[in-house]
């Protein structure tokens, strides 16, 4: 697996808020991708939206509940259909699969399409040392395979770099003059691999959804790379997470409607692919083999989790990336992991620990806004404030976010607010304190910086409402109450 | 180790036993073996009911086609396609011998499928000093020496199986005779529509996918293909480019 650097993320948002470079990129985020999906939903309404987000939802619940059921009965179908399929439990397992398949072929080159599970496994680096050269060959992808980099969006991977980057980058590694020109360096692109289309004894690609009752294999893509990859090599090899599986070719309709909307506000997507087994024997063309690769790596710890099981009806379209107001500052290298933004902080989580990743489920203002944009309706704030709960009372010290004093404060406080007379009394208290302690900098009924140690790491990265000299509880008694003290007030306030 | 551990169990295929794997899916299901207690009802659908739908799709069809027509010719400009809609063969030819002269293509290469037999451009262009090919693997041609032809070729021309309004989009399958790449490969891609082909929505052409499926007992077909206007990517500070990997340009002929 990837190096896991989900502990960094305070750090590593700090920089990249100071990254203006990477600040344009993410304005791009929401102005291009987030517009894009609010039109195509407003064009078929928000009341037929609202009806094909609830029947995914439905299908995902029934198909996660009953996972191995669904499994078998696509094991059947692609093995009917005269593909083979291969079950992995963990990244070893399925680098060891695609190697095996890879070496007894005698492959050299391979080209793959998007697939962010690869990206899970680190696969490439296993075909690598097995003396196989394989060429990411969508154009993200492509660029950041070539700047030896990982993808910073689930949809748009290489959203981080600016066109000038790409430009040097292509003049270092392909050897070209420098042209910032994008539609000269997709020209590039597209030369550059169109050889190795046509070299590769192996195309990989990932898979959006995999059809039971057929076998099916289903990709999404706008570039023509994913039909490329399974159409022109000798083997193509499917890899992919166990949940993506979906019971009825009929469900794909609603999922094919669902997707591309809320990736990128398209329609449908320049191409989706539907394959099913290896070429028979009276097509023109097509590859010889057809492999499956089924990865668990983690996602049945999720399955096991009735209240984390929804982070896997995920259908990876980014919606919840281009909303998220964290995600939009710091960008998605800083999650640390593959999976970035709000559905990142619980999948990164619970695929590589707790312990390592326990500042993402904290990464979230918990507005609610990834949860209105996601197509299935995963309530992702209520995964983060399960896994924020996990961090506090964990058993284990070293899955716990917090500090003891934090444990304090807040047990205190709850004690307080469980009791009208102590709440008083600490109100109280606070009106004199704010009064007389110094080095309390207010602005506007705002407490900047706070003298006590506790209250002064809270105040670090927020300010603090000031207390008012009457509270709302002393206002009612007194004021609004029917036959309050001054009672001619009532009905005016 | 995982790796090795593995591959002894399974006669050097690495990877986990599906037995194996299944069971730990189950377990952390906490669920027996078995099919679900609520059967998923599309699972349910038999031969006759599915039968019974496409009649009902049929009807459906033939009764509203110039509406449908009409969104689908919307639909396919709004996904990026040049819309031509064409009375009969001749006009058919001459529209895209129109577009092969505008990008002053040469080299063509079509797929075999029966729509060339009702329009027959190979002669017609002849006629004119252009050579289409055939993308048919028989005695004359090796694979090899097909995909060569493909790269060479300006335009590649199809037929399809079927088209969609709801999303302008074609649908082609691994018929006989028509080869994945043609529509692919070359930077320009003209494909022939016929009435018929045209159906509503996402949920027609799935019905009929797995109608076929339970009449040819279980046969798919290797794949199938939805094409919806050019090849375009965004990955580059996310403005559009047309023609990555496939092609740039896509023209659509209906005709009637």
């Amino acid at each position: 697996m990837p190096e896991v650097k989900t502990g960094q993320f305070s750090r590593a948002s700090a920089s990249a808020m100071l990254d203006p470079q990477l600040r344009r990129a993410l304005d791009r985020v929401g102005s291009g991708f987030d517009v894009a999906r609010r039109n195509a939903i407003a064009e078929v309404s928000e009341e037929v939206w609202e009806e094909w987000r609830d029947e995914a939802r439905q299908i995902k619940i029934h198909t996660l509940d009953h996972l191995d059921y669904y499994l078998e009965l696509l094991y059947d179908n692609v093995t009917a259909a005269g593909g083979q399929v291969h079950f992995a439990s963990d990244a070893a397992e399925a680098n060891a699969i695609v190697s095996h398949l890879a070496q007894s072929r005698g492959v050299k080159v391979a080209t793959k399409s998007k697939s962010m599970v690869s990206e899970e496994l680190e696969l490439n680096p296993a075909l690598e040392s097995v003396g196989v050269d394989v060429y990411e060959t969508d154009l993200g992808e492509y660029i950041i395979q070539l700047a030896g980099e990982t993808p910073s969006h689930l949809v748009a991977p290489a959203l981080h770099k600016s066109k000038e980057d790409v430009a040097e980058l292509f003049a270092d590694k392909l050897g070209v003059p420098y042209d910032d020109d994008i539609e000269v360096m997709a020209a590039r692109a597209r030369v550059a691999l169109r050889d190795k289309f046509m070299e590769a004894d192996l195309g990989i690609s990932g898979a959006n959804f995999v059809v039971a009752e057929t076998g099916t294999l289903v990709i999404v893509t706008n570039e023509g790379n994913g039909r490329l990859c399974t159409s022109a090599p000798r083997m193509h090899i499917g890899i992919t997470g166990m949940e993506k599986v979906i019971p009825s070719m009929q469900d794909l309709a609603i999922f094919l409607r669902l997707l591309p909307r809320s990736a990128t506000g398209q329609r449908i997507s320049s191409y989706v692919s539907m394959i099913t087994g290896p070429r028979r024997e009276d097509d023109e063309d097509g590859p010889e083999e057809f492999h499956l690769v089924l990865v668990d790596n983690g996602r049945s710890t999720m399955l096991r989790d009735p209240k984390l099981r929804e982070a896997l009806y995920c259908i990876r379209c980014g919606a919840c990336l281009n909303i998220c107001p964290v995600y939009q500052r710091v960008g998605g290298h800083a999650y640390g992991w593959v999976y970035p933004g709000p559905i990142g902080a619980v999948v990164s989580p619970m695929l590589t620990g707790l312990k390592e990743a326990k500042e993402l489920p904290q990464a979230s203002s918990l507005c609610g806004a990834c949860r209105e944009a996601c197509p299935v309706k995963i309530n992702i704030p209520r995964m983060l404030l399960e896994l924020r709960h996990r961090t506090a009372e964990s058993e284990d010290s070293s899955e716990r976010a917090s500090t003891a004093s934090e444990r304090f404060l807040a047990r205190s406080y709850a004690r307080l607010m469980k009791s009208p007379g102590r709440m008083r009394f600490a109100a109280r208290m606070g009106r004199i304190a704010q009064r007389l302690l110094p080095g309390m900098p207010k602005s506007r009924g705002w407490i900047r910086r706070a003298p006590l140690p506790l209250l002064s790491r809270w105040t670090k990265a927020r300010d603090l409402p000031e207390l008012p000299p009457k509270s709302f509880r002393d206002i009612w008694r007194d004021e609004l109450r029917p036959n309050a003290k001054n009672g001619e007030n009532h009905g005016r306030r | 180790m995982a790796r090795t551990m593995a591959a002894a169990n399974s006669g050097g295929m690495p990877g986990r036993p599906k037995a194996e794997f299944l069971r730990s899916v189950r377990e952390a299901l906490g669920r027996e073996e078995g099919p679900p207690d609520h059967r998923y009802h599309r699972l349910e659908e038999d031969l006759p009911l599915l039968e019974e739908r496409a009649a009902e799709l049929d009807a459906r069809l033939r009764q509203n086609r110039p509406q449908i027509l009409d969104q689908f010719t919307e639909m396919a400009a709004k996904g990026g396609w040049n819309v031509h809609r064409v009375t009969g063969a001749e006009a058919a030819i001459g529209q895209i011998d129109s577009i092969i002269a505008e990008v002053g293509g040469t080299r063509i290469v079509r797929s075999g499928q029966p729509v060339f037999e009702d329009v027959p451009v190979d002669t017609a262009l002849e006629w004119r000093g252009i050579n289409v090919t055939p993308v048919v693997r028989d005695e004359s041609a090796s694979r090899e020496q097909l995909r060569e032809e493909m790269r060479q070729a300006d335009v590649g021309l199809t037929g399809t199986d079927y088209a969609l309004a709801e999303t302008g989009s074609l649908v082609i399958l691994p018929r006989q005779r028509l080869s994945r790449l043609v529509s692919l490969v070359p930077p320009v891609h003209v494909a022939l529509v016929r009435p018929e082909e045209v159906l509503e929505t996402l949920h027609d052409l799935f019905l009929l996918r797995r109608l076929e499926y339970k009449q040819r007992d279980g046969e798919m077909g290797s794949y199938l293909n939805f094409i919806t206007g050019p090849s375009r990517t965004a990955d580059i500070e996310m403005t559009i480019v047309q023609g990555v990997h496939g092609p740039r340009a896509v023209h659509m002929i209906l005709v009637e």
